[in-house]
């Protein structure tokens, strides 16, 4: 959970950020007049859009860090306790290879098992899965920056190819149910 | 889909159709000569077809459960009845392979004479390996419409954490002390190769699979829908033989023999080996026990 501090700092920051993006974009009003079509008009009109975005991924980048380091202290108190383990029920240093064999499979077991139980837990379950939604965020900003940017270039972006995508699966799919129905049809017909 | 011919003058009559996982690629099921799960059964008789599903693009990711069921598995086994001149099929469907093969044998039984399902998975809730913990606590909703298709990146990530020591250490080790051993070698870069060869899984696809199998596990309770039909496992009547390993880190044991207690077959089989998900196909093992006691349950029904 955030800190208030925290929070009034990003709150600082993202009316700062916006104030400035407002004034650039009125201010570049006057030269998009004198070109008043192309991608760098279209570019200054979104580019509050972009700023919006990536404030917003800042806050989901200090999620994300937050259960990373989560993930790994998990990691790594996991290994403490094994390698805890493994001194106790090996606590000689091996000298020679039958030695080393055995302490390696030792080794490897303890660590498997400790490990594996970690990776079954509840506990990593669930901050795994906060750990993938944040960075998905991430992503989610990202293509939204570059939809922005495609848009500016009058380029296709990701929803309306994903639009395309559709509906050509659609189409497929119509088009394999008519083949198959008319292969049945000349199957039965012997036409 | 890749046809096999059968290398002995005797030969079945029914052709089996091999359903191979979504995640890695199929020819891991003809890996090496000697460890070839292909032809070992050419070599019993049998006549193989088995299916590449390729590689999926972006352009593919609305493909879902009805496409892969009833659109590509049912072209492929109307194919092969057409090209053989038989009514049915023998089915067998490995991993993930084996689910899709599951719901093929309950919306077409009139297709399928025998059903082979090797390590499928069935019963998500019962599933006890760290997959199935990471695919409870995922947004796949938020993935899919994130980034598309699954990406392969997603399951190395998984892969890395089954056996981490014994795999990402031992195994290195091992290939270390026999870099000498130009078989060995050879061996482990066939498997290594294999397990680095995973496509995408379509989007749509993967989002079915872990809302209905892994998070609400409707498949074994009869409740799961593909193409607009409710899929019941009492339709599956036809010979059943079900293969499970009992060390298999991936799909464990528990969530796969359910399917033997839920459909309705009365001639069916159940059989637990003592190894894992991939020495049940690909191994010394498998050769010597598995594929034999296949062979011979496949060609009395056949």
């Amino acid at each position: 959970m955030k800190t208030e501090s925290t929070q009034n700092v990003a709150e600082y920051y993202k009316h700062l950020s916006l104030f400035w993006t407002d004034l650039i974009h009125l201010m570049s009003t006057k030269p998009q007049a004198l070109t008043s079509v192309g991608p760098m008009r279209n570019f200054a009109e979104n580019s509050k859009k972009i700023a919006a975005q990536l404030i917003d991924a800042n806050e989901d980048l200090m999620e994300f860090n937050k259960h990373l380091t989560k993930y790994y202290k998990q990691l790594t108190d996991t290994w403490m306790e094994s390698q805890k383990k493994v001194n106790f029920k090996a606590p000689e240093i091996p000298n020679d290879t039958e030695q080393y064999e055995a302490y390696k499979r030792v080794w490897i077991d303890i660590f498997d098992n400790d490990f594996t139980e970690l990776f079954d837990s509840e506990k990593f379950g669930e901050n795994y899965g906060k750990l993938v939604a944040n960075e998905l965020e991430l992503t989610k900003h990202w293509n939204s920056i570059m939809n922005v940017m495609l848009k500016s270039a009058n380029l296709p972006n990701k929803e309306e190819l994903d639009e395309v995508y559709k509906e050509l699966h659609f189409l497929r799919k119509r088009i394999s149910k008519l083949e198959s129905e008319a292969h049945k049809k000349v199957k039965r017909t012997g036409e | 889909m890749l046809h096999y011919k059968p290398t002995t003058e005797k030969q079945s009559h029914i052709p089996l159709v091999i359903v191979y996982a979504l995640v890695n690629r199929y020819h891991i099921l003809d890996i090496h000569p000697k460890k070839s799960w292909v032809r070992n059964l050419l070599d019993q008789g049998l006549e193989v077809y088995m299916i590449d599903w390729g590689m999926p693009t972006n352009m593919d990711k609305y493909l879902d459960f009805d496409d892969y069921v009833n659109g590509y598995l049912d072209n492929c086994v109307e194919f092969v009845k057409d090209e053989a001149n038989v009514d049915q099929v023998s089915l067998q469907g490995y991993c993930t392979g084996g689910t899709i093969a599951t719901v093929y044998s309950s919306l077409h039984p009139e297709n399928v004479k025998n059903f082979v399902a090797t390590a499928p998975v069935i019963d998500g809730w019962r599933d006890t390996t760290v997959i199935s913990n990471l695919a409870k606590h995922i947004d796949v909703d938020q993935m899919v419409d994130s980034i598309g298709n699954m990406p392969p990146e997603f399951m190395y990530y998984c892969f890395s954490i089954l056996k981490p020591f014994e795999q990402g250490v031992e195994k290195y080790v091992k290939l270390f002390q026999n870099i000498e051993d130009k078989n060995f070698v050879d061996n482990f870069m066939r498997i290594e190769k294999w397990l680095n060869d995973t496509p995408p899984i379509p989007g749509e696809l993967f989002k079915q699979w872990i809302k209905d199998i892994y998070q609400e596990n409707l498949l074994i309770q009869n409740k799961m829908y593909v193409g607009g039909k409710q899929i019941s496992l009492k339709n599956i009547k036809m010979s059943l033989f079900t293969q499970v390993a009992v060390g298999d880190h991936l799909v464990s044991p528990e969530c796969s023999m359910p399917l033997h207690y839920a459909v309705a077959s009365e001639d069916k089989t159940l059989r637990i080996y003592p190894t894992g998900h991939v020495g049940m196909i690909a191994s010394s093992f498998s050769q010597r026990k598995v594929l034999p006691e296949l062979g011979q349950w496949l060609k009395e029904r056949s």
